[in-house]
């Protein structure tokens, strides 16, 4: 005869619960030491690179006149009215005793400054050696923020969803001083 | 009248024991474990923000390097948490090197190059120049060009991202 358990001793199993404690436990420690690593705040560096001070000069007194016409030169430079534009050669227009880009309602036009120099980087390339490079000068008093994002203007611009890079090599000159 | 319990309730001592449902709760860690290993980075951080050193905003997309620290805040110049100079000495000098600058320079790219000698570790000459974002030009030339006089002439210069 089969075995038949008997009614009184067959009952349903309680529903079995996982033990959820030690994975709890892990949580506890996992989630504040990942907090305390999280970065807030996301920074960048741009890089700066000066000839150093001696070679400088020794450098330009080398340079043959020859090589000099080839190059661009182009320079920014930040006044409290406005950005003037310059270059060695006589590609840019530079309207008497106003800046190449004046303030717009008070503000830097960087949009404009960017636009401009698009067109000057398009004019320019294979004409000259150095459509990669961009010294920037400005007045004593321009902050360092108006700097930075002078810099930022004349990295790069976006045309059509795309980065193009503009003038990446920026080098900062004294000459205003 | 106070409350008297009725016979059957004062003998009552069958109360289960209560239990925790943990479910939702884990359901609620086991998201922001994700999130958290997701924006995880083992990049030490480079800067002590205060209140006188604000970095500027750039578009640039660049990863942080390690190297020798400069801060140029409002109050001081410091060089690896140090104070050499007050901006006020600063701000009031006219020429383009600063003195006790340049000697702090130098003596930390005499020991870097003396590290290079004796253990091959490469002098690169960077510096990492964290500037608050209302410094002025003049006062920014004067350090770039100290750094250059220094032996430092590949600066790094510190910026939040603002995207």
């Amino acid at each position: 005869m089969a075995y038949r358990p008997s009614r009184r001793t067959h009952n349903t199993p309680a529903d079995a619960e996982p033990n959820m404690t030690p994975i709890m436990n892990l949580m506890v420690v996992l989630i504040p030491l990942l907090l305390t690593s999280v970065q807030l705040i996301k920074i960048s560096i741009i890089e700066l690179n000066l000839p150093p001070a001696a070679a400088a000069d020794a450098a330009m007194a080398k340079q043959s006149k020859k090589d000099r016409v080839k190059k661009l030169d182009l320079a920014v430079i930040i006044t409290d009215k406005g950005f003037y534009l310059s270059s060695s050669s006589a590609i840019l227009k530079a309207r008497k005793g106003k800046p190449s880009i004046p303030l717009k309602d008070g503000q830097y036009n960087y949009e404009l400054l960017a636009e401009k120099l698009f067109a000057i980087k398009e004019k320019a390339s294979g004409r000259f050696q150095d459509t990669e490079s961009i010294t920037i000068q400005a007045e004593p008093s321009i902050d360092y923020q108006t700097l930075v994002s002078t810099m930022d203007a004349a990295r790069s611009i976006k045309r059509d969803g795309r980065e193009l890079a503009l003038f990446p090599k920026a080098s900062i000159s004294a000459l205003v001083l | 009248m106070a409350y008297i319990p009725s016979r059957r309730k004062r003998n009552n001592t069958f109360a289960g024991t209560a239990k925790l449902n943990l479910t939702s709760m884990m359901d609620m860690f086991t998201i922001i474990l994700v999130f958290l290993l997701k924006t995880y980075t083992t990049e030490g951080a480079l800067i002590q923000p205060s209140d006188s050193l604000a970095l500027p905003k750039s578009t640039i997309q660049t990863q942080p390097e390690v190297a020798l620290d400069l801060v140029v805040s409002r109050d001081v110049v410091m060089v690896n948490d140090r104070v050499v100079i007050d901006m006020d000495q600063v701000k009031k000098q006219q020429g383009f090197v600063i003195a006790p600058l340049k000697t702090e320079l130098q003596r930390h790219a005499d020991k870097a190059k003396n590290m290079e000698q004796e253990f091959g570790t490469p002098f690169s000459g960077k510096v990492v120049i964290q500037g608050d974002k209302s410094i002025p030009y003049r006062d920014l030339v004067k350090v770039m060009a100290t750094c250059g006089a220094a032996d430092y002439p590949n600066m790094r210069l510190v910026v939040y991202r603002s995207e």
